[in-house]
């Protein structure tokens, strides 16, 4: 269990330095965000919320207040989530774009990282298995090649070819115009169409490394006693290889998965771009280029929260999955 | 040569090269070219090489000159990669691209692996307080969404020229390189002449620059073309994103202007795939020499069997290190 605290004291500081960054890198950098932000305002819509421009000078730096008071004000609404209202969305409050282009990113990444998994552990399991054959020959180094293109040629590709030219895919948006999302079968239907292409092309991009590191240690774990004494007992082939040398070979790679769900959350701003798919990575491209500074500091927030999120998670399935952690 | 003999081969050394009257060609180069995966590696990056040397020879003077009456032409003789909606020359931007691709990428690798080296060696050998402030600071790093944490950062730069953008990449994406070195140092340090250097009473510096660093040069390189490959993707991608210089010509450019005006939704494939195709290339190339280098370092990965027929097994075949944990 101190293993655990440990880590969860970790996740708690990386936090806390996460928010830092965040405080200060508008204020480091030359420049006045403010001044940026608020063109983006008619002076109407100025006259209309009194304390705006103090608002954004708390996040953002300019203001006349000590840096200190404004870092602990800064955490004290970041706590409530209160990141004023986006300029882009005017007048809604950034806290609420996020909250609406969140599912849609959560979606697309969960997905595409449960159908990785299955299909990782799958392959990487009979490549491992049948070493020099045709899966492990060719099926897991195109994986491997795909995996080492950029994800977003990978994404213009998979829009121009399946998308564009099979017509197999819908190629923009999160769902058919004219919806309107709520929970009802009209609109996940939809949106579950629309979602294919862009969690095709996460799979794409992410399951090779996947694959890799299941067949890496279950080439390990096949070299073991019990996986020979399980064939010397005359167990049938293939479940020698699923419920002997396969089960012990699935731990190892799970670690690989906070880092592959880091460097997924950053794909998926290419990728979201490329599909105009409104999840939170396009929203922070469009935020950014549009200057709408609260929103692209909160969606860097709660995107570094969630990959937080995804390291604490696995290290609950690890302590739940692997009794030697819990003794230590 | 007996058993006796206290000289003997290291595993590492190269076969003999004496050639009378040319220049000896040094060990660590006949290596690479020896290992299949490193050769083909280092003939594609070099042939990009090439290109970028030679591009102002074999492209038009200006890459950015509009010309209306010739826009969004098919690839033909007269534009060999066909031109953009404002009518440039894609072949052009490309290879011209290359220029500025390639050498942000190799400023951001010797940026970042000297960081990483010195910050990273430093604190293995230290050991104690120094090492464990070193590795949470990497730590964090890694924790903290490298691609949205440099989309928001990069935004609030005004400047975005190219040694900017070096510096601000290089500072990112030093710490994946760190920690692959912390941890062979960390393997080093304890061998007998690290010990026998200390014990002569060396100076920290010098044990770490003198005794450490040269017996991890393989190492070294393997992180310099590491982060050389998720410079090159990140910052096309940043690029692609909209956030760098965009008066330049470079292949992020390229690709930006290309989704900004929707090409692939109009059918046009041109636009995205060759400078998408480029960047492919060169990534896919430095994975190869990566992987190359590994196996050359490693004789364990050498051992392996390998399949003897068919470049594609022998290239993607075995172990192919991945995209390590980040980029595009």
């Amino acid at each position: 269990m101190r293993w655990f605290a440990r880590r969860l004291a970790f996740y708690v500081f990386a936090i806390w330095v996460a928010l830092t960054i965040n405080f200060l890198l508008p204020r480091l950098m030359p420049g006045d965000p403010v001044a940026g932000l608020l063109q983006h305002l008619s002076s109407s819509q100025l006259s209309a919320n009194p304390g705006i421009v103090q608002e954004y000078q708390t996040l953002l730096g300019g203001g006349n207040h000590s840096i200190w008071q404004d870092y602990v004000t800064y955490l004290h609404r970041i706590a409530h989530f209160d990141f004023g209202i986006s300029t882009s969305n005017y007048p809604t409050q950034v806290s609420e774009v996020v909250g609406r282009t969140l599912p849609y990113s959560l979606f697309l990444v969960g997905v595409a990282f449960l159908i990785s998994f299955v299909l990782g552990t799958a392959i990487g399991m009979v490549a491992a298995w049948r070493r020099g054959r045709t899966v492990d020959n060719v099926v897991l180094p195109a994986f491997l090649a795909l995996s080492a293109f950029p994800a977003f040629f990978t994404a213009l590709l998979g829009l121009y070819v399946f998308g564009l030219k099979l017509h197999w895919f819908p190629i923009q948006h999160a769902y058919d115009s004219g919806i309107v999302p709520g929970f009802n079968w009209t609109f996940l239907s939809s949106a579950f169409r629309h979602a294919q292409l862009p969690i095709l092309v996460i799979v794409g991009a992410y399951a090779g490394g996947w694959m890799l590191n299941m067949r890496t240690v279950m080439v390990n774990t096949i070299g073991e006693d019990y996986v020979l004494m399980a064939q010397a007992k005359g167990l049938r082939d293939r479940r020698v290889m699923t419920r002997y040398a396969a089960r012990n070979a699935i731990l190892p790679p799970l670690n690989g998965f906070a880092p592959l769900f880091a460097s997924a959350i950053g794909g998926l701003v290419f990728i979201e771009f490329i599909f105009s798919y409104p999840g939170a990575g396009y929203t922070l491209q469009q935020a950014v280029l549009g200057n709408d500074y609260p929103l692209a500091q909160a969606i860097l927030v709660v995107l570094s929260v969630c990959v937080i999120a995804a390291n604490l998670i696995m290290d609950v399935l690890n302590l739940i999955l692997d009794p030697r952690l819990r003794s230590t | 040569m007996s058993q006796l003999d206290p000289t003997f081969d290291l595993p590492l050394a190269a076969p003999p090269t004496r050639v009378r009257g040319r220049v000896r060609v040094p060990g660590w180069v006949v290596l690479l070219l020896q290992n299949r995966k490193s050769r083909t590696g280092l003939v594609m990056v070099g042939f990009m090489v090439l290109i970028a040397l030679i591009a102002p020879l074999i492209s038009v003077a200006h890459p950015n000159d509009f010309n209306l009456l010739a826009a969004r032409q098919a690839p033909s003789w007269q534009h060999l990669f066909g031109t953009t909606d404002q009518g440039s020359d894609i072949f052009s931007q490309v290879v011209l691209g290359a220029r500025r691709s390639l050498l942000l990428g190799a400023a951001v690798a010797v940026l970042a692996t000297g960081l990483a080296a010195t910050l990273g060696v430093t604190a293995a050998y230290s050991g104690g307080v120094v090492d464990d402030v070193v590795n949470f600071v990497i730590n964090v790093f890694l924790t903290i969404p490298a691609i949205p944490l440099l989309v928001v950062a990069s935004s609030y730069l005004k400047n975005r020229s190219m040694w900017t953008m070096a510096v601000v990449l290089a500072l990112v994406l030093w710490a994946f390189e760190a920690r692959i070195l912390r941890g062979q140092a960390l393997q080093l340090k304890s061998r007998d002449f690290i010990l026998a250097a200390k014990a002569t009473g060396e100076s920290t510096r010098r044990v770490v620059f003198a005794e450490l660093m040269p017996n991890m040069i393989s190492r070294i390189a393997a992180g310099f073309v590491l982060v050389f490959y998720i410079a090159l993707l990140t910052d096309a991608g940043l690029e692609f994103l909209g956030l760098g210089d965009m008066t330049k010509t470079s292949w992020g450019v390229t690709l930006y202007w290309a989704q900004v005006n929707s090409t692939v939704l109009q059918g046009e494939w041109w636009p995205f795939f060759f400078p998408g195709a480029a960047l492919a290339f060169t990534v896919l190339g430095l994975v190869l020499l990566l992987a190359g280098i590994d196996e050359v370092s490693n004789p364990r990965l050498r051992n392996e069997r390998m399949p003897r027929r068919g470049l594609f097994r022998q290239l993607f075949g075995g172990r192919l290190a991945t995209r390590a944990e980040t980029s595009a």
